[in-house]
């Protein structure tokens, strides 16, 4: 069994990975946990990206999924700036309660 | 290598569930490292050295740490319930949904536009200058270009202009945090020892207390 074999699995436990992101920023409340489950998903795209890349034999799917990695590093840096600044406004880390910053 | 890769997916499978189920956020980040650890493995094994050690330096190095210590600065409480409704429903129905559909394409193989194009044939083609084969199985293919040099051939010549905008989106995020957690000067502000006093009357006594001395 060669490693190509294994290749639709892979596809699958991509899919799995970014299911159950989704899964989490569905039913997590804290935005922090919200924002990892995120990270999961775009982890899944590139599972993706490098497996499709290494078994159709280029490079240009490596530097995709770098790409997403420099994407990811930035938005986790807003993202977090973000969550300190409503955590000093507001005390509470619920994303439910993030509808009042339009007030 | 394909035990390799299952035992590294298995792992990486196993620790998103825990990321997504875990009422502690400092588990949930816990097991995100895990994640990524083994989803690095994976890349190892898919030829990626490159990325291999980009994810461990950029995830499991800056990223989590950032994290780690967000919720060290924070300390959010546990999570006691998760929102169990209509959109955990949902949510549930699309994961298994995925899951189950693509494990059953895996298992017929991917086909591409239907006419044969099978999963089984992709490893087939010449690798001319895919870098150190650390999989020979495929075509035994060892070539004297490392991985780091390909990917970066790639990154310099045909990306250089994304290559650049990534430049400028990385200054730009740090501006930007920057910005975001700069402390404001608001003279009308209530200053943060009033602040504190309205969400917590009982540290009256030690205002007091202060002001005394």
């Amino acid at each position: 069994m060669t490693a190509s074999a294994n290749f639709p699995y892979l596809l699958a436990l991509a899919a799995f990975l970014f299911s159950v992101g989704a899964l989490g920023v569905l039913i997590r409340r804290n935005p922090i946990v919200v924002f990892m489950c995120i990270e999961l998903m775009l982890n899944a795209v590139n599972i993706v990206f490098v497996s499709y890349g290494r078994f159709l034999n280029s490079e240009e799917g490596q530097v995709f999924a770098f790409m997403v990695i420099v994407v990811a590093a930035a938005e986790v840096v807003v993202g977090l700036a973000l969550i300190t600044q409503v955590f000093r406004v507001g005390r509470e880390l619920d994303i439910d309660d993030l509808d009042e910053l339009n007030e | 290598m394909t035990g390799i890769i299952w035992v590294a997916g298995g792992l990486a499978a196993l620790s998103a569930l825990g990321v997504v189920f875990s009422p502690q956020p400092l588990y949930s980040a816990l097991s995100l490292v895990l994640s990524i650890g083994a989803l690095a493995v994976i890349f190892l094994v898919l030829n990626a050295q490159f990325l291999f050690v980009v994810q461990l330096i950029v995830y499991a190095g800056a990223v989590m740490v950032l994290f780690v210590f967000i919720i060290a600065l924070l300390s959010p409480d546990r999570e006691e319930r998760f929102r169990v409704d209509a959109r955990f429903a949902i949510g549930v129905t699309f994961a298994v949904g995925v899951t189950v559909a693509m494990l059953l394409a895996a298992r017929n193989g991917i086909t591409f536009n239907g006419n044969g194009f099978r999963a089984q044939q992709i490893g087939q083609a010449s690798d001319p200058y895919h870098g150190f084969a650390f999989d020979q199985s495929d075509n035994g293919l060892v070539n004297t270009a490392g991985n780091v040099q390909s990917v970066g051939g790639q990154l310099f010549t045909t990306f250089l202009l994304p290559f650049e905008i990534t430049s400028m989106l990385l200054l730009v995020s740090a501006i930007g945090a920057v910005y975001l957690t700069r402390r404001r000067r608001d003279p009308n502000a209530p200053v943060r020892r009033e602040r504190a006093l309205a969400r917590e009357p009982q540290l009256e006594e030690d205002r007091i207390e202060v002001e005394v001395r």
